[in-house]
C-alpha cells in the first residue's frame, strides 16, 4: 500500500512534468519517473523481509530480495548519467525555445 | 548456354557504365554487338526448341527451400527472347546517334542493359522465385529509366512504379500461393501438377493475382495510365521498354500461366472483356492526341489490349495469333517510336499539326514511317495485316474454345468489337501518315537524317514488310508457342492470303470503316466524351496516392512539434491501453503478505508524498532542485528501511552528485511557475500515476521470495566468496549485465565531452550560481582538506569491503566522485588522468577480468581466486569492481567538467584569471587533459 502509494505519485508527477515540458520539469520529471521505477522493482522483490542480504550476517529467512536491488543500483547511476545529459541539453532547449510559455502558442 | 547468355547480359550491365566513361555515347555499338552475341548464344539451342525440345538448366540457389537457379529455352521463351534481343540491338545501334554527347551516358546503357538482361531472365525463367526477381529487376529499371531526366519524370516515375510494383506485389502472392500449394517452384511442375493440388478457390485467388500483376505491367484499364506517363523518358527507352518490351511482360505471364486455367471461363472472360474494351479505349484516346509520342502510347495501350483479349479467347489459333501479334507490334512499334525521335529531332518537334510534308525533305524517314504504320493499320502485305487477320479469325472461332462447352459463349460479338478496334487503329495510323506528311512542308533547313541514323529504324520497317510476304517462315515458331501454352498440337498455318475468308471480310471492314472515321476525323468532342468515364483510374490513383501520403503526414506530425506532449502522449496513451487490457485478465490475486507495510513506511510517506505533490508546481530551478534533493534523500532512507543499504547508498550519493552538477546550471533557467497548463496532460498523468500505484498493488508484495533470490541468497558465498549478494549479483553473477552497464555509463561520459566540444558554438556558458567571498572560500577550503583524504580512505574501504558488505565498486566510485565535487568547489586542485583515458581504462579493467574468467575460468567473467602475499585470497571480481569504479569518475569527472563550469568559486581576480584561461581552453580543443580547478 506504501510504495503503491509513492509509485502513483511519483509518477503522476513526473509524467505531469514532461508532459507539460520547459527544461527545469523535464529533468525533475525524468528523476521523478526513475524514482517511481526503481520502487516499482523494490516492490517486485517483496518488503515483506527487511534485512540487508548479506549471507551468515542476517537471518536467511528474513533477508530481502537481492535481485531488484541489484537492478536497482545500476538503474539509479544510469538515471544519473541520462541526468547529466539532460542538464547539458536543458539550456539549450530554453535559449531555442525562447522567453514566453511553455508549450508555445500554436504549437500542435 | 543459358546461363552463359544471361551472364554475358549481366556482365555487359556492369560494363557499360565503365566503357560509357571512355566510349561515351558511342558505347551503344558494343552493347549491340553483345546483345546479338547472346542471340547467337541462344540460337545455337533453336534447332532442339523447333525439335520440340526445351533446353534447360539448373544450379542450386536457396536448396533450403528448393529453389533452384533454372532457365528453360522453349518456343515461347526463345520467341520473347528473340524480340528482347533483337530489339535492344537495335536499340543500343539507333541510341549513340539519338543522344547529345551531354549525356548521362554511363547511367542510361548500364540500366538499360540491366533492364534487358532482367527481360530475359523473366523470359527464360523456370522457377516462379526466378521469375519474380526479374519481374522486379524489370520495373525497377523501368522507374530509373523514366525518373532519369531531372524532376519531370519523378511523378510519372513514381506513378508507374506504384502501379507496376503493386502488380509485383500480386505476382508474389500468386508464385506464393503456387509455391505452397505445390510444393515446388519450379514453373513445369507447378503448371502440371496445380490444378490438382489447389482447390478452385485457391486457383481462383492465383488467377486474379496473376491478371492483377499482368494488367499493371500491360497497361490494361484501369492501370493504363502510367504508360502515357512514362512517355516523358528519352526516345530509345520509350521504344525499347514501352513499346516493344517491358509492357509486353504481362502478355508472356499472362501465356506462361494459361495453361492453369484453360477450363475457368471467368478467366476467359475477364481477359476478354478488358482486353477489348482497352483496346478501343486507347485507340479512342490515340485518335485525339496531337503529340506523336502521346498517340503512340496510347496506340501501345491500345495493342496491349488487343493481344490480352486474344490470350483469352484461349485457343491455339488465338494464341497463335496472340504470339504472331507480340512480334509484329514489336517490329512496327519500335520503328515507329525510333522514327518519331528522327522526326522530333530534326524537325523540333512532335505535335502532328506543326510539321507536315516531311516526305519533301525526307523521303527515306516518311517512307520507313508509313510502311511501319500500314503494318499498324493492318494493310497488306505487312505482317500487321497478317496478324490482325489470324485474331479475327481467332475471334471468331472462341467457340471452340473448351472453355465454352458449357456456355453460349459467341465469338461474333467479340470480333465485332476487334473490328472496331482496328477500324480506329487505321484511322489513327493514317493520322501519322496523313497529318505528318501531306500537305506542303511547314518548316525550313531540313534534311535526311544520316543512314546510321535511320538504319536502326530500317531494319525492323522492312522485316515487317518481308515478313508479311513470307509469313510462313514463323510458321515453326508460333506452333512452338502454342505448344508451348498448353496445346498439344497445331498448325499455325501462316500465309498472307487464305482466300476469301469471314477474317478478310472483317480486315476489310475495318479498313473502310477506318477510312470513314478518318475522313470524319475533325469531330473529336463526340469521341472525347465517350471516353470520359475511362479516366476514373488516374483520378482514383491520385486520390489514393494523396490520401497515402496525407496518412503518413499526420502519422509524423507529431515528430515534428517542439513540445514533448505530441511526442509521449501516444506512447503513454498506449501503454495506458495496454496495462489497462491486462488488467481485465487479472483474477484470483493472492492475499498480501503481511509486513508488507509497515508504520516506518507511512512515516516516510507522509514526508514524501508532499515534496512530491510539490514538485508538480515546480518551474524554478532552484526550489525544484531541493524539493527533488528532498525526494531522493527520503527515498535513499526508505531503502535503508527496507534492507537495501548498497542501493540506499548509491542513491544518497547520486543525490548529492546530482546538487553539485545541477545547481549552477538550474539556477539560471528560466521560472516557468507561470506557464499555462494542459488539462489533458493533468488527466493524462493523473490516470498513469493511478495505474502505476494499482499495479504496485495488484502485483507485487503477494507471494514468497523468487527462486531466483532463493538461489543468489543460498550460492552467493559458495560459488564467489562474496557475502554482500547484491554485490556478487552485479560483479559475479551477472557481470556481464554490468558490462553492459559501465559501457553505457562510458558512452554518457564521452557523450558528454563531444557535445560540450560545441558549446562554444552555441554561445552558452554555465553560469555562476552565486559568488563566494573569500572568508567563505577560506572555510570551505580549510574543511575539504580535512574532508576530502577521509573520502578518499572511505571510498577504498567501501570498494575493498563490497563483496562482503554495503559497498562496492559504484558506491565507491560515486563517493569519489563526490570527493571531486567537493575539491573542485573549494578550488583545490586534483590532477586526474582525462576523462577518455579513465573510462577506456575501467572499461579494459573490467574487460581483463572478464578475459581471465574466460583462459583460466573457462567462461567469461567467471570469478578466479588467487592468493597474495600480505593481503590474502583475492578474487578477479575484485578487478571487475575497480574498472566499475574508475568509469563511474569518469562519468562524475566528465559531469564536473562540463556542467558545473566554474560556479561556486570566486576569490581576488588573480586567482581567477589563470582559471578563465584554463576553462577557455577545453572550449576550443575538446576534451580537458587535466581537471581545471584553480589552486
Amino acid at each position: 500500500m506504501t510504495l503503491a502509494l509513492a509509485v502513483a505519485a511519483l509518477t503522476a508527477v513526473g509524467i505531469w512534468l514532461v508532459l507539460r515540458g520547459g527544461a527545469v520539469r523535464l529533468i525533475v520529471g525524468f528523476v521523478l519517473l526513475g524514482h517511481a521505477a526503481n520502487l516499482m522493482l523494490i516492490a517486485a522483490g517483496g518488503t515483506d523481509r527487511r534485512e540487508a542480504a548479506l549471507t551468515g550476517q542476517v537471518e536467511p529467512a528474513l533477508a530481502a530480495d537481492p535481485l531488484p536491488q541489484a537492478f536497482v543500483l545500476t538503474a539509479i547511476v544510469i538515471t544519473f548519467g541520462l541526468t547529466v545529459y539532460l542538464l547539458w541539453l536543458a539550456p539549450r532547449a530554453e535559449e531555442a525555445a525562447g522567453p514566453g510559455d511553455w508549450p508555445p502558442e500554436g504549437s500542435p | 548456354m543459358l546461363i552463359a547468355a544471361l551472364s554475358l547480359m549481366l556482365a555487359a550491365a556492369v560494363l557499360a557504365p565503365l566503357a560509357a566513361g571512355r566510349l561515351g555515347r558511342r558505347t551503344g555499338y558494343p552493347l549491340a554487338a553483345v546483345f546479338l552475341i547472346t542471340a547467337g548464344a541462344l540460337l545455337v539451342g533453336a534447332p532442339e526448341v523447333m525439335a520440340g525440345g526445351v533446353v534447360e538448366v539448373s544450379l542450386p540457389w536457396v536448396p533450403e527451400l528448393g529453389v533452384e537457379l533454372t532457365l528453360r529455352l522453349n518456343g515461347l521463351a526463345l520467341l520473347f527472347a528473340m524480340l528482347v534481343l533483337g530489339v535492344g540491338a537495335l536499340i543500343m545501334s539507333y541510341a549513340p546517334q539519338y543522344l547529345s554527347e551531354d549525356y548521362e551516358h554511363a547511367r542510361l546503357y548500364g540500366i538499360l542493359t540491366l533492364f534487358a538482361a532482367g527481360m530475359l531472365g523473366l523470359v527464360l525463367a523456370g522457377d516462379v522465385v526466378l521469375l519474380l526477381v526479374m519481374w522486379e529487376l524489370t520495373t525497377l529499371c523501368s522507374f530509373l529509366l523514366v525518373g532519369g531526366r531531372g524532376t519531370d519524370g519523378a511523378r510519372p516515375a513514381t506513378q508507374a512504379l506504384v502501379v507496376t510494383g503493386a502488380g509485383g506485389l500480386a505476382l508474389l502472392g500468386a508464385v506464393v500461393l503456387l509455391a505452397v500449394g505445390t510444393g515446388s517452384t519450379d514453373v513445369a511442375t507447378i503448371l502440371a501438377t496445380a490444378p490438382q493440388a489447389l482447390s478452385a478457390r485457391e486457383l481462383t485467388i492465383v488467377g486474379a493475382l496473376v491478371v492483377l500483376a499482368a494488367f499493371t505491367k500491360s497497361a490494361q484499364l484501369p492501370f493504363h495510365f502510367w504508360l502515357p506517363g512514362a512517355m516523358v523518358a528519352i526516345t530509345p527507352v520509350s521504344a525499347y521498354l514501352h513499346a516493344a518490351t517491358l509492357v509486353k511482360g504481362g502478355i508472356y505471364l499472362l501465356l506462361l500461366f494459361s495453361p492453369l486455367f484453360a477450363e475457368n471461363p471467368v478467366w476467359h472472360l475477364t481477359l476478354m472483356a478488358v482486353g477489348l474494351t482497352t483496346m478501343l479505349f486507347g485507340a479512342f484516346q490515340a485518335l485525339l492526341q496531337h503529340d506523336l509520342k502521346a498517340l503512340l502510347a496510347y496506340s501501345t495501350v491500345s495493342q496491349l489490349g488487343f493481344m490480352v483479349a486474344l490470350v483469352g479467347v484461349g485457343t491455339a489459333a488465338s494464341l497463335a495469333a496472340a504470339t504472331l501479334l507480340v512480334a509484329a507490334h514489336a517490329l512496327f512499334k519500335a520503328t515507329l517510336f525510333m522514327l518519331v525521335g528522327i522526326i522530333d529531332h530534326e524537325a523540333g518537334s512532335r505535335d502532328i499539326r506543326r510539321i507536315g510534308g516531311l516526305w519533301r525533305a525526307m523521303p527515306v524517314t516518311a517512307g520507313l514511317t508509313a510502311l511501319a504504320a500500314m503494318s499498324m493499320a493492318g494493310i497488306p502485305p505487312l505482317v500487321g495485316f497478317v496478324a490482325k487477320e489470324e485474331a479475327f479469325y481467332a475471334f471468331l472461332g472462341t467457340s471452340q474454345a473448351t472453355w465454352t462447352a458449357d456456355t453460349a459463349v459467341s465469338g461474333a460479338l467479340a470480333a465485332g468489337l476487334a473490328v472496331v478496334g482496328a477500324a480506329l487503329t487505321f484511322a489513327y495510323s493514317a493520322r501519322i501518315i496523313v497529318g505528318a506528311f501531306a500537305g506542303p512542308l511547314v518548316q525550313t533547313n531540313l534534311y535526311e537524317p544520316k543512314a546510321a541514323f535511320l538504319a536502326p529504324a530500317a531494319v525492323p520497317a522492312i522485316l515487317g514488310l518481308v515478313l508479311g510476304l513470307v509469313p510462313f517462315v514463323l510458321n515453326g515458331i508460333v506452333d512452338r508457342a502454342v505448344v508451348d501454352t498448353g496445346f498439344t498440337a497445331t498448325e499455325a498455318g501462316l500465309a498472307l492470303w487464305h482466300g476469301f475468308s469471314a477474317a478478310l471480310g472483317l480486315s476489310a471492314t475495318a479498313i473502310g470503316l477506318g477510312i470513314l472515321i478518318h475522313l470524319r476525323r475533325n469531330r473529336p468532342a463526340i469521341l472525347a466524351e465517350a471516353v470520359a468515364p475511362a479516366m476514373l483510374g488516374p483520378i482514383l490513383f491520385d486520390r489514393a496516392w494523396s490520401a497515402l501520403l496525407g496518412f503518413g503526414a499526420r502519422v509524423g506530425r507529431g515528430a515534428h512539434a517542439l513540445t514533448t506532449a505530441p511526442h509521449l502522449g501516444g506512447i503513454l496513451v498506449v501503454l495506458l491501453g495496454l496495462a489497462g487490457a491486462g488488467a481485465l485478465t487479472i483474477s484470483d490475486l493472492a492475499p498480501m503478505r503481511p509486513g508488507t507495510a509497515q508504520p516506518a513506511d507511512w512515516v516516510v510517506l507522509a514526508v514524501l508524498l508532499p515534496a512530491v505533490l510539490a514538485l508538480a508546481r515546480a518551474g524554478d530551478g532552484m526550489a525544484a532542485l531541493v524539493l527533488a534533493g528532498t525526494v531522493g534523500l527520503v527515498i535513499a532512507a526508505w531503502l535503508m528501511v527496507l534492507g537495501a543499504p548498497d542501493v540506499a547508498l548509491t542513491l544518497l550519493l547520486v543525490e548529492v552528485l546530482t546538487v553539485v552538477v545541477a545547481a549552477p546550471v538550474l539556477a539560471r533557467l528560466p521560472d516557468r511557475r507561470g506557464d499555462r497548463t494542459g488539462r489533458r496532460a493533468l488527466v493524462g498523468s493523473g490516470l498513469a500515476g493511478l495505474l502505476a500505484g494499482a499495479v504496485v498493488l495488484v502485483m507485487t508484495g503477494r507471494r514468497e521470495r523468487s527462486a531466483a533470490a532463493e538461489y543468489y541468497l543460498a550460492e552467493a558465498l559458495p560459488a564467489t566468496g562474496g557475502s554482500n549478494v547484491v554485490n556478487t549479483i552485479l560483479v559475479d553473477f551477472r557481470g556481464l549485465d554490468t558490462l553492459g552497464e559501465i559501457v553505457v555509463l562510458a558512452a554518457a561520459a564521452l557523450g558528454l565531452l563531444s557535445v560540450a566540444g560545441r558549446r562554444a558554438a552555441s554561445g552558452w556558458q554555465p553560469g555562476r550560481a552565486g559568488t563566494l567571498g573569500a572568508g567563505e572560500l577560506l572555510v570551505l577550503r580549510v574543511g575539504a582538506l580535512v574532508v576530502l583524504p577521509l573520502t578518499a580512505a572511505a571510498a577504498l574501504v567501501l570498494f575493498l569491503r563490497g563483496h562482503d558488505q554495503p559497498g562496492g565498486g559504484f558506491i565507491a566510485g560515486l563517493l569519489a566522485g563526490s570527493a571531486l565535487a567537493v575539491a573542485r568547489m573549494s578550488g583545490i586542485e586534483v590532477r586526474l588522468p582525462s576523462v577518455p583515458v579513465l573510462v577506456s581504462t575501467g572499461l579494459l579493467l573490467a574487460l581483463a577480468a572478464a578475459g581471465i574468467g574466460l583462459v583460466w575460468g573457462g567462461s567469461l567473467l567467471e570469478p578466479i581466486k588467487v592468493s597474495l602475499p600480505l593481503v590474502g585470497e583475492v578474487s578477479t571480481s575484485l578487478l571487475f569492481d575497480l574498472g566499475v569504479v574508475v568509469v563511474v569518475v569518469g562519468l562524475v569527472q566528465a559531469a564536473l567538467a562540463n556542467l558545473a563550469g566554474d560556479s561556486g568559486r570566486a576569490g581576488p581576480p588573480a586567482a581567477a584569471a589563470p582559471l578563465a584561461a584554463r576553462t577557455a581552453v577545453p572550449a576550443r580543443s575538446g576534451p580537458p587533459a587535466v581537471t581545471e580547478v584553480a589552486p
